[in-house]
């Protein structure tokens, strides 16, 4: 118990250093690198729900980050700009999400694990040629600006917006993959037939887990429109699923605190690489580098930064235990 | 009349330059189960080097055949680097080579430069014939041609020669054939750098049909080609054949009678075959 609670008090110390942080620091392009840092943190986690828990590979999730970066803009820019419809074109996105998951998972899930990867790759291809055809409400690829609601024209306070939806899914999520159907997601990810075998329906699982990634991938999406207060194709496009996957790979694939580490180390180093390009050329192509990292990473080191750092950790725990009662035998 | 040959034709070249990536997707998911997400990589590699090789020779016959054997090389590293060390183990083998296909991408741009290039058709192909009204472009016939010529080079090595039987055993059960003292790693590295020569091929006579070139285009036609791959069957070559045409023609003719459908034909089509017959429509039986 004693542990639990000490894991939780640095858990709020850390959310309490992020939310003074602003104000001791008043620097307008940290708030803005930071608020960027926690929306893809919340689109990793997602992605993790996928890939480190449910052990499925989606190539798609750029669609869902879509759905929410389109509902949003369209309808602050056609609407208006009131926080009552951002929070509304946060629930439609989302929706829409929750529904193109849950068809796709329905329609794939039951096969190989390849069908999955194949099939979310060709729709999020087809729904990005989609949004570059239908001009009238997206403008394609020149895309369009809107108005953020009037209280984040602080950027203090969408900062502080961000924050609270990254703790919010962080709880949210933590609270999923803990519970009894979490743990079934992992018996599904470590073996899938076993698991079956036991009586359960995997594919309801495998379901429900997709439509959960979905739905958080479109609250990201939402946010990271706001941020910009701009949208075009290329939040549909196949980068931003790279990019997630890069910062759960990276990060550590199976913690919840790895993607978000992922995200902050992927989000830096693109800041840092992107002034370093402007002395060396050759960094353009940054791509390359996280490209080649990447395959290290899956070879090499699978677990990621957090995992690996977290095997360590407790594999000196259990070093301690055992010398503790090899101690106590003794005596 | 006129418009339904020409947009038979279109659809008919679009589908056989599918069918050259789908194939060798295909027969390395069916041999090996690897399902290699670089595919289309190889493909805009075998696009760069033609149009290179083209440039330096004014070759089109040399750069077709460059493409080949870079396409074969590339190949051949991408199964030794990439996909060796994670053989067997499903989840690491689709992100790795997704990772790789980034990485070879964005080579091309370091390569030959981040812009757009132009192709053009060699002249011996270059122009139409007239055949009463019916005005047909000679390139696309040229394509459709190069298409059913391979598709009858390699169904002719897998049904009538020996190493076509391993392969095709190996299909149906690559541990019984592994069994019986074949080598299937070295069938399948083979199989592997024959499959992306193919990409590239398809590349290169891909680059002067669109008229440029970018490092992009090859996750554009991936796309397609998965869609192919889900429709014929994994592991199927003729069903590669016959999903490509019919993805190659649905576009053609949707492109011009219902625009707005155009899109969603491929996927209608997908989900249909999903939902019905989701191991495809020409399954090999395992």
């Amino acid at each position: 118990m004693g542990k639990i609670n000490l894991k939780s008090v640095y858990f709020w110390l850390i959310v309490l250093v992020f939310v003074l942080f602003p104000f001791v620091i008043d620097s307008r392009p940290m708030t803005i690198l930071l608020t960027q840092i926690f929306i893809f943190a919340i689109l990793a986690m997602s992605y993790d729900i996928l890939l480190g828990y449910t052990g499925i590979v989606s190539f798609g999730h750029a669609m869902f980050f879509g759905f929410g970066a389109y509902a949003t803009s369209v309808m602050l820019k056609n609407i208006d700009s009131s926080l009552t419809v951002f929070f509304l074109s946060i629930i439609v996105g989302m929706v829409i999400a929750g529904i193109v998951s849950f068809l796709i998972g329905l329609l794939t899930l039951r096969l190989q694990s390849h069908f999955f990867a194949m099939f979310t790759l060709a729709v999020s291809g087809l729904f990005l040629v989609l949004a570059e055809k239908w001009r009238s409400l997206t403008q394609g690829n020149d895309g369009f600006t809107f108005r953020a609601p009037e209280i984040f024209s602080d950027r203090i306070n969408f900062y502080l917006f961000v924050l609270f939806c990254l703790v919010l899914v962080f709880l949210l999520l933590r609270l999923f993959v803990n519970s009894p159907f979490g743990k079934v997601l992992i018996a599904v990810k470590e073996n899938e037939t076993r698991t079956k075998a036991l009586g359960y329906k995997t594919i309801y699982y495998k379901v429900v887990s997709s439509v959960v990634a979905g739905v958080a991938a479109s609250l990201a999406g939402s946010l990271y429109v706001v941020s910009l207060r701009f949208v075009n194709t290329s939040m549909m496009a196949i980068d931003v699923t790279l990019n997630a996957l890069l910062m759960t790979i990276i990060g550590g694939v199976g913690t919840l605190v790895g993607p978000i580490v992922g995200a902050a180390i992927i989000e830096l180093a693109k800041h840092n690489l992107s002034i370093l390009a402007k002395t060396y050329p050759i960094f353009e192509r940054w791509i390359i580098f996280f490209g080649i990292i990447y395959i290290l990473a899956v070879i090499f080191f699978p677990k990621g930064v957090v995992g690996t750092l977290k095997e360590k950790w407790e594999g000196r725990k259990m070093v301690r235990q055992q010398a503790m009662k090899q101690k106590e035998d003794a005596a | 009349m006129e418009l339904l040959i020409n947009l038979t034709i279109n659809g008919l070249s679009t589908g056989m330059l599918i069918f050259l990536l789908a194939s060798g997707l295909t027969l390395i998911f069916g041999l090996m189960h690897v399902l290699n997400f670089a595919h289309g990589g190889l493909f805009a590699w075998g696009a760069y080097a033609g149009v290179w090789f083209y440039s330096i020779t004014s070759s089109f016959t040399v750069a077709l055949i460059g493409a080949i054997i870079v396409g074969a090389l590339l190949g051949f590293i991408t199964e030794r680097l990439i996909i060796r060390p994670v053989y067997g183990d499903v989840v690491p083998q689709i992100l790795i080579t997704l990772g790789f296909m980034l990485v070879i991408s964005e080579m091309l741009k370091v390569v030959w430069g981040p812009n757009q290039i132009a192709a053009t058709v060699p002249p011996a192909l270059s122009g139409s014939w007239e055949i009463g009204d019916v005005l047909i472009i000679k390139y696309r016939l040229f394509i459709i041609l190069m298409g059913f010529l391979v598709f009858g080079i390699f169904y002719y090595i897998l049904k009538r020669t020996k190493i076509g039987l391993i392969v095709r055993a190996g299909v149906i059960n690559n541990e019984m054939v592994q069994a019986l003292g074949i080598n299937i790693k070295r069938v399948f590295l083979l199989v592997f750098m024959t499959g992306a020569a193919l990409a590239a091929l398809g590349g290169a006579l891909m680059a002067p049909y669109s008229g440029v070139i970018y490092a992009e285009m090859g996750m554009d036609f991936a796309i397609l080609a998965f869609i192919v791959v889900v429709i014929g069957g994994m592991g199927s070559f003729p069903g590669s054949l016959f999903a490509a045409i019919l993805v190659g023609l649905a576009g053609s003719y949707m492109a011009y009678y219902v625009p707005d459908l155009s899109l969603a034909v491929n996927m209608i089509i997908m989900v249909l075959v999903l939902i019905f017959r989701p191991q495809g429509l020409f399954a090999v039986k395992g």
